[in-house]
């Protein structure tokens, strides 16, 4: 465990510094997010908890590029964030609303790709890497409307994964899906995160959730958003849904987190 | 008796009844007078059939229809993206489109007519002028409707402007342009006429026009008839079109169990 506590700037591949966010200026400005400090290193599974409303998603759109921070910065690999960062990919809650309806199921995730210029071959070969990566090889000349929920999301998860992102962020994604649909949507992003090594972030408001997936949880209190605490998580891997979540352990560590958001700020 | 076919006889028994009763109204209430029964106009039908000049009239009609629909759907969609997706575009031009909006073709039919005589280009423009401005209205409206979270998927994924307003924007706005494009079909049949009829331009308007001059009822209502059958198909098109090309909307979805 050691390691985890040397964030040595060799491996930190997001740093967010002093990252601030309020809309509008001056007496009027409502700040979103006051000040938030904290790393993801290079092949890391981190979970950003928070109450709701807190500003998560908009801590997320900072990241991704799609919103400037008002004040501090976030940074890939020492590089600022200003735009969209080409080794990013992002998965929202809303699938309904991220995947386009007009478009079928191999389509939407080649949309991404069209500017990449890749070869035919190429693009293709990492169309069905991804959707048989999701288990949905089969739905591929489907629309979206016609799949459920969970399938949906995991379309969305192709998509992103088609992309080829060194990192992962996710926005609430498992937040529109049955239960059961959740441990399973969870076990692939664990498996994703082993078979494709990728850094992955994931805003959730599910405390069980970020404790199950995460190396570290990055607990949010309100408001404005700012940094409660870094919690470690030592649950051994691999994880399962029935083992890990029985252990004494994953207790003690979703109490700590849940203790910290309960607190009143 | 299945459903769909009981609805047809149902739809070609009110067909019959019209017939039915402009013929009764034609011969007892009106006899003699201007509106020609059903079978005369019908007879009357059928030797315009046989006639080149017809159906060169009835070319003119769909060729300056489809010409003039097809170049408002180009400059009205461009101009709409355009307009909503650029505020500046916007601001310059909401105030002149509001203005021009309420503004039937008819009023300008003169000028028309004055800078490009009674031809196709006059005929054109007219439907041009009528249909664009719905469109451009329709189109923002569409544009503005775009889902944020589609469109942030779109730049996330590093999609430049171009290719958002293309891949993104365009197809979000879609169902708005197909309902103007639904609406914009008939009314530019029915300004062709109108082009024809008092503007003097090729085409049915103006065949209608000479039959009217000339006092002959029968190839009057012989060429109205051909124009509401026209106007069937276009509507018939055009609702065709629109279902083809927004499938995958939600008003035209075949939802399988998933």
């Amino acid at each position: 465990m050691a390691e985890a506590n040397v964030s040595s700037d060799a491996t930190v591949r997001l740093r967010v510094d002093g990252l601030a966010k309020s809309y509008g200026t001056g007496d009027k400005a409502k700040v979103v997010i006051e000040d938030l400090t904290f790393t993801v290193n290079a092949g890391e599974m981190v979970c950003i908890v928070g109450p709701s409303g807190v500003g998560k998603t908009t801590l997320l759109k900072c990241l991704a590029g799609l919103q400037p921070a008002t004040r501090g910065q976030a940074s890939i690999d020492g590089r600022t964030i200003s735009g969209p960062p080409p080794e990013m990919a992002l998965v929202f809650q809303d699938y309904n609303r991220s995947l386009m309806p007009w478009l079928t199921v191999r389509k939407n995730l080649m949309l991404p790709l069209r500017h990449l210029r890749l070869p035919a071959a190429e693009a293709k070969e990492r169309c069905d890497s991804a959707l048989e990566a999701v288990g949905l090889s089969h739905a591929e000349h489907q629309y979206p409307w016609q799949l459920s929920g969970g399938m949906q999301q995991r379309v969305a998860i192709a998509r992103a994964l088609a992309y080829r992102p060194e990192i992962l962020i996710m926005d609430e994604p498992f937040a529109s899906v049955d239960a059961q649909t959740r441990f399973d949507l969870e076990d692939l992003c664990l498996k994703i995160r082993q078979d494709f090594g990728m850094t992955i972030l994931v805003v959730t408001h599910d405390i069980d959730e970020a404790v199950y997936l995460s190396d570290r949880v990055v607990v949010l209190g309100s408001k404005p958003a700012k940094v409660l605490k870094i919690v470690d998580v030592d649950l051994p891997a691999p994880r399962d849904q029935i083992t890990t979540r029985s252990l004494p352990e994953f207790a003690r560590q979703r109490t700590d987190v849940l203790s910290l958001i309960k607190r009143p700020a | 008796m299945n459903a769909q076919l009981r609805q047809l006889l149902v739809s070609a028994g009110g067909i019959v009844g019209a017939i039915l009763i402009w013929q009764f109204v034609a011969t007892v209430p009106m006899a003699g007078g201007p509106l020609p029964p059903f079978s005369a106009t019908f007879t009357e039908l059928t030797q315009l059939l046989a006639s080149g000049e017809f159906w060169s009239s009835l070319a003119d009609t769909i060729l300056i229809s489809l010409l003039g629909l097809g170049s408002a759907a180009v400059i009205g969609v461009v101009l709409g993206i355009l307009i909503g997706s650029f505020d500046p575009f916007r601001y310059a031009t909401l105030a002149v489109l509001e203005f021009l909006k309420p503004i039937p073709p008819i009023v300008i039919l003169p000028l028309v007519v004055l800078i490009y005589g009674p031809t196709t280009q006059m005929a054109w423009f007219l439907v041009f002028f009528g249909c664009v401005l719905p469109i451009i209205m329709q189109t923002v409206a569409g544009v503005h409707d775009a889902d944020p979270v589609t469109l942030d998927t779109a730049r996330s994924y590093g999609m430049g402007r171009t290719e958002v307003l293309a891949r993104v924007t365009l197809p979000s706005a879609m169902p708005f342009i197909g309902t103007a494009m639904r609406v914009a079909a008939p009314a530019a049949l029915v300004i062709t006429v109108v082009a024809g009829l008092l503007g003097g331009g090729p085409g049915l308007g103006r065949s209608i026009y000479q039959a009217q001059a000339g006092g002959d009822y029968p190839s009057l209502y012989a060429y109205v008839l051909v124009l509401g059958m026209l106007g069937l198909i276009f509507q018939g098109v055009s609702r065709l079109a629109e279902r083809r090309t927004l499938h995958w909307h939600a008003s035209y979805r075949e939802v399988l169990p998933a």
